[in-house]
């Protein structure tokens, strides 16, 4: 039992030992809670820590080839501490700082910023909002240099409060349909909003302590981290896009109108390309307000456009043939106690089936329906409805107007409702619901739900994949549809579009005018519209254009939408070589391929060098932005100084890169092509006068 | 009845049980306490979210303690070099592989329970106990004490040293369990001396290239430093709860510092123990840790073989080392670690091991009764004892 004793005086030993530690424990807990206790406690009331949400970077949106329609830059706020500056420095600097603090900011006067600068100082203030102006980089590096500032953050007080801000490349072009967010990033409108779940991320969350007056992050571990939102890829062409804004603009201009839009739809894909929407302002102006196109301020009755569906009805669901005659009379018609015109005066008298539709003739289409379907009016709506029109899309973007066809069942349905709705009156559907129709027509019978969006994306990473639903797999018959659009394309070659006859390829539509319907009885103004597709022999684009409230004297459809259409047409048709053929080679994606580097921001360009096991190193000293060279096997960076007032040398940069260079540089960014930067108008190193434009040539 | 079950299923030292329960209500009051900002954070508001994880937890350790506590402690001399072969690989894959919390991967998920698990505690309890079975088996000379050092410094250079490169306190205190273990086991004290020496340059070592060893400088200096101003702000946090508590506390579930204390539940949880319960609070805890050690002394006294004896002690020193690690942290007594606090802190699959490491010191405890009529002879006779 020696060994046993010798082992227990050992154990009794470390026992000890604890003991003691424990009564360590003791005496600290007593000494913090005792004598440090008041310190303590008063440093718990002094510290102010918050949990503060960390920004999530907000994805971006690409148009159909890539191109940046939305991204997120970051700008700056001015604050100050004015407690932080020594009253010497203050003293000697303080008339030039606010004499330059007022020239560059234009919203207070030189003695103004002085006066808050000095009240604050006196009030013991550590955070002064100097403006509510936010401004770049480059503007934020000349601040910088200011006097008092350009003693730094402790010595200076100057505070830059990073903000993300939305920034469109394409500036307003498309902006409705893009979108746009609030000043905390989230979205408001356009597809910024319809998927701002994807495009927001989630913020993270922080803890933050206030000192001198801004909230520094705790390093603590415990933060959870902000995820970046996705990226999108919509389907518009930009080109396209540009193409059918101005000519929509020229024509409302051109007509006084209220407002217009325009749709333009891939046939096979349907991918919309286009969407455009354009309001007068109170200042006569147009801008993108509101998506008519899309919302259910946009759902209204849409007039003849919609003979269309009587027209399938009638050929699919009776023997009707497009030769048998229509007796329209001289014009007018009663159906009960209201009276139903023709547009022309006298009336078309005993015409075709055919001529009624390429003509418009409002009785002639009305007399058929009631003929066939007056004692089964049912019949007629079902037909309508089980083909796909009169039940919402459900559009990738939200708020899209609900569609409405009045059914014998409602409580306003009367003798009168079935002929009216014959020729686009008693129904409500928005331009988009009304395309989708036609391009059924065009896609020889299958209608699809038009899309915006392709893809939702994580870098290169797709995380969700979008295709149009199919509504109809077969709207009728092969005959019918031979027949409706012989008929449409009919109306443009001798009905109420041959004003847009002419043109070396086909274009198919009809034409819409309807009354509006205001305040409770139709006025004299009038929604001109005209839905249609091109080529008419093999349809690649389907498009609408619809033109609300056209003044000076022209109102029909003919005369006001059908002229946009063809003009968007025709630029498509010169411009897009793959109308010409019947296929494209799909696009090939090659990814195995290394990118070049060839320019751009340092770190990230060594950091990917650096995953990929490039051997890289650094030429230049200390540069943020530069040029590779090939030394042996490895690339070395060689600097490529942005200079302030030169315009800088971007080729070789991605266009994001380019952007943040030169829109920095104060230069306005016209872009072309995609891919890397290949040519820029302005000559590196030249002077940079302000606003000035530069176009580059991405290749 | 339940006197009964309890006499019937509860073997053991009584105390002990007693002390580890005790402690494991605390445990979940202060716990459900602490995670609120967790919940908030991670959860979406759900603080029961943890309190439920965390009970099942507890109960699964105690069943761990039960399940332990039943097995004849010899087992696990042989348990235990198998557990220590399989940790070296788990510890490697870890540090390579491993997921990472604060830029340190010590934990692997488990893929069908989707559950992290840290190999290092594994390691540990197996380390404590083939260091108390090669020791006991060489009591008779200093010669066979010499010989029983180089497999324990084989051991615990391997383990500790792979531990060191993503977790550094953890490696320290099982080095200086280990130290402690071998001057209980009767290695002379030049011996130690030697270890401790290699010990500090193998870790300097593993700081130099492993995952921690900026973070190690850097809290270490902190605590040096008599600047108030550098003081790390767990620590400040930390004063902050402790002072704040007084001598009765808060009341349970009134934390405030909680919600800015990192890790209130594990790490820090005694500051929240003595914001809550005050002064009493805190010394009631330590008082309960320094029982548990006691009855692990007694346990000793009362153990016939070395083995027992030397088992638990080993492991109840390891324990309530940690404990007072974990406490003095707390205080500021040391610098930052990031040991939880045993049988206290929320902590995962740790817990399920420290229930091992007490179901263990139980089962030595109880061995030791069941065995004292037949002494010396096989396991056979033992089982039928323990049934009857």
């Amino acid at each position: 039992m020696n060994i046993k004793s010798s082992i227990l005086l050992r154990v009794r030993v470390a026992f000890l030992l604890v003991v003691l530690f424990a009564g360590a424990v003791v005496y600290r807990i007593f000494y913090l809670q005792r004598i440090q206790g008041d310190k303590w406690n008063k440093m718990a009331e002094q510290i102010s820590l918050r949990y503060l949400p960390v920004k999530a970077t907000r994805g971006n949106i690409y148009s159909d080839n890539g191109s940046l329609l939305a991204t997120s830059l970051p700008f700056f706020k001015v604050a100050f501490d004015p407690s932080q500056p020594s009253d010497e420095l203050l003293k000697k600097n303080l008339d030039s700082l606010t004499y330059l603090l007022s020239r560059t900011f234009k919203d207070n006067s030189a003695k103004e910023y002085r006066r808050r600068i000095l009240e604050a100082r006196k009030d013991k203030r550590q955070y002064l909002l100097l403006s509510r102006a936010e401004i770049n980089y480059q503007q934020k590096k000349k601040i910088m240099e200011w006097p008092v500032f350009r003693e730094g953050r402790n010595k200076g007080g100057i505070i830059f409060e990073k903000v993300e801000k939305r920034y469109h490349p394409f500036s307003t072009l498309g902006y409705r349909t893009i979108g746009s967010v609030d000043e905390t990033e989230k979205g408001t409108v356009g597809l910024e909003y319809s998927f701002n779940n994807q495009l927001g991320g989630i913020d993270g969350k922080a803890l933050f302590q206030k000192m001198a007056g801004s909230w520094r992050p705790v390093f603590d571990g415990t933060e959870v981290k902000a995820k970046d939102g996705l990226d999108i890829e919509t389907t518009i062409d930009v080109n396209l896009q540009d193409v059918a804004e101005s000519a929509l603009l020229a024509a409302l201009s051109d007509h006084n109108a209220d407002y217009g839009s325009v749709v333009l739809m891939e046939v096979k894909t349907g991918e919309i390309k286009a969407m455009s929407n354009l309001s007068k302002n109170p200042e006569g102006n147009y801008w993108e307000r509101y998506n008519y196109a899309v919302g259910s301020q946009g759902a209204v009755e849409p007039g003849s456009t919609f003979k269309l569906a009587s027209m399938m009805a009638l050929l699919e669901e009776t023997d009707l043939k497009l030769t048998d005659t229509v007796q329209t009379g001289n014009g007018e018609y009663k159906f009960y106690n209201q009276v139903m015109k023709d547009h022309k005066p006298g009336g078309y008298g005993t015409i075709t089936v055919k001529q009624m539709f390429e003509s418009s003739s409002n009785i002639g289409i009305a007399k058929l329906v009631v003929e066939h379907f007056g004692k089964k009016p049912s019949e007629f709506i079902d037909f309508v409805k089980e083909m796909g029109v009169g039940q919402p899309l459900g559009f990738q973007m939200a708020g899209e107007g609900k569609p409405y066809i009045k059914s014998p069942s409602d409580s306003s349905w009367s003798g009168i409702s079935l002929p009216w709705i014959s020729h686009g009156y008693e129904l409500k559907l928005t331009p988009l619901q009304t395309l989708t129709m036609f391009n059924a027509v065009a896609n020889d019978g299958k209608m699809i739900t038009p899309i915006i969006v392709r893809s939702v994306r994580k870098a290169d990473k797709v995380v969700e994949e979008f295709e149009p639903r199919v509504i109809n797999k077969r709207i009728c018959s092969k005959e019918t549809l031979a027949n409706l659009r012989e008929l449409l394309e009919g109306v443009v070659e001798r009905g109420t579009a041959s004003n847009i006859n002419g043109t070396h390829y086909k274009i198919a539509g009809k034409t819409g005018t309807a009354k509006k319907y205001v305040n409770g009885k139709y006025v004299n103004q009038y929604y001109a519209s005209f839905a249609g597709y091109f080529p008419a022999d093999a349809p690649k684009y389907s498009c609408i254009v619809v033109i609300d409230n056209p003044k000076n004297y022209r109102i029909y459809g003919s005369d006001v939408a059908a002229p946009v259409f063809k003009e968007i047409a025709d630029k498509i048709y010169s411009q897009d070589i793959d109308v010409h053929k019947e296929y494209r080679p799909a696009v090939a994606y090659q990814t195995e391929v290394f990118p070049v580097v060839r320019a751009g921001f340092l770190p990230e360009l060594s950091m990917i060098c650096n995953e990929f096991g490039v051997s890289n190193h650094e030429m230049a000293d200390d540069e943020e932005w530069v040029k590779t060279r090939l030394v042996g096997k490895s690339i070395g960076w060689t600097a490529n100084k942005v200079k302030e007032g030169l315009v800088p040398d971007v080729a070789g940069m991605t266009l994001r890169d380019a952007l943040f260079v030169l829109e920095n540089a104060g230069l306005k960014v016209r872009i072309e092509g995609d891919g890397r930067v290949e040519s820029q108008s302005r000559m590196a190193g030249t002077r940079v006068s302000e606003g000035s434009e530069i176009k580059i040539k991405l290749g | 009845m339940i006197k009964e079950w309890i006499e019937n299923n509860l073997k053991g030292d009584p105390i002990i049980w007693a002390i580890v329960l005790a402690l494991s209500v605390l445990s979940i009051l202060v716990v459900y306490s602490a995670t609120g900002t967790l919940a908030y954070a991670k959860m979406g508001g759900d603080t029961e979210y943890y309190l439920m994880k965390h009970s099942v937890l507890t109960i699964l350790s105690l069943v761990a303690i039960w399940g332990a506590h039943k097995i004849d402690y010899r087992y696990y001399s042989k348990l235990s070099k198998l557990a220590l072969w399989v940790s070296v690989p788990l510890l490697m894959i870890t540090y390579l592989f491993g997921n990472t919390m604060n830029e340190a991967s010590r934990w692997l998920t488990i893929p069908v329970i989707n559950q992290a698990f840290q190999p290092s505690d594994l390691a540990k309890l197996a380390l404590f106990v083939t260091i108390a079975s090669i020791l006991s088996k060489r009591q008779q000379s200093e010669e066979e004490l010499k010989e029983s050092l180089i497999p324990i410094l084989l051991w615990c250079g391997v383990i500790c040293g792979l531990i060191a490169m993503s977790n550094f306190s953890t490696a320290v205190l099982i080095f200086a369990t280990c130290m402690l273990l071998m001057f209980i086991g009767r290695v002379p004290v030049k011996y130690l001396a030697m270890l401790v020496m290699i010990g500090a340059l193998s870790g300097a070592v593993a700081l130099t290239l492993g995952q921690r060893g900026q973070t190690v400088i850097s809290r270490v200096q902190s605590f040096l430093s008599d600047d108030e101003s550098a003081l790390p702000f767990q620590a400040q946090q930390s004063y902050i709860a402790v002072a704040s508590g007084g001598i009765v506390g808060k009341g349970p579930g009134q934390s405030d510092q909680r919600n800015f204390l990192p890790h209130p539940y594990s790490d820090f949880i005694y500051a929240i123990i003595i914001e809550e319960y005050g002064m009493i609070g805190g010394v009631t805890v330590i008082l309960l840790y320094l029982a548990l050690l006691y009855r692990g002394m007694i346990v000793f006294m009362q153990s016939e073989r070395a083995y027992g004896g030397l088992l638990s002690a080993a492991l109840s020193f390891a324990l309530v080392m940690q404990a007072f690690i974990n406490m003095g942290v707390a205080v500021g007594l040391g610098p930052i670690t990031g040991l939880p606090l045993p049988l206290v802190s929320m902590g995962g699959t740790s817990q399920l091991f420290m229930g091992i490491s007490i179901g263990i010191i139980l089962s030595v405890s109880r061995g030791e009764l069941d065995e004292f009529p037949s002494d010396v002879k096989g396991n056979g006779k033992r089982k039928v004892a323990a049934m009857a």
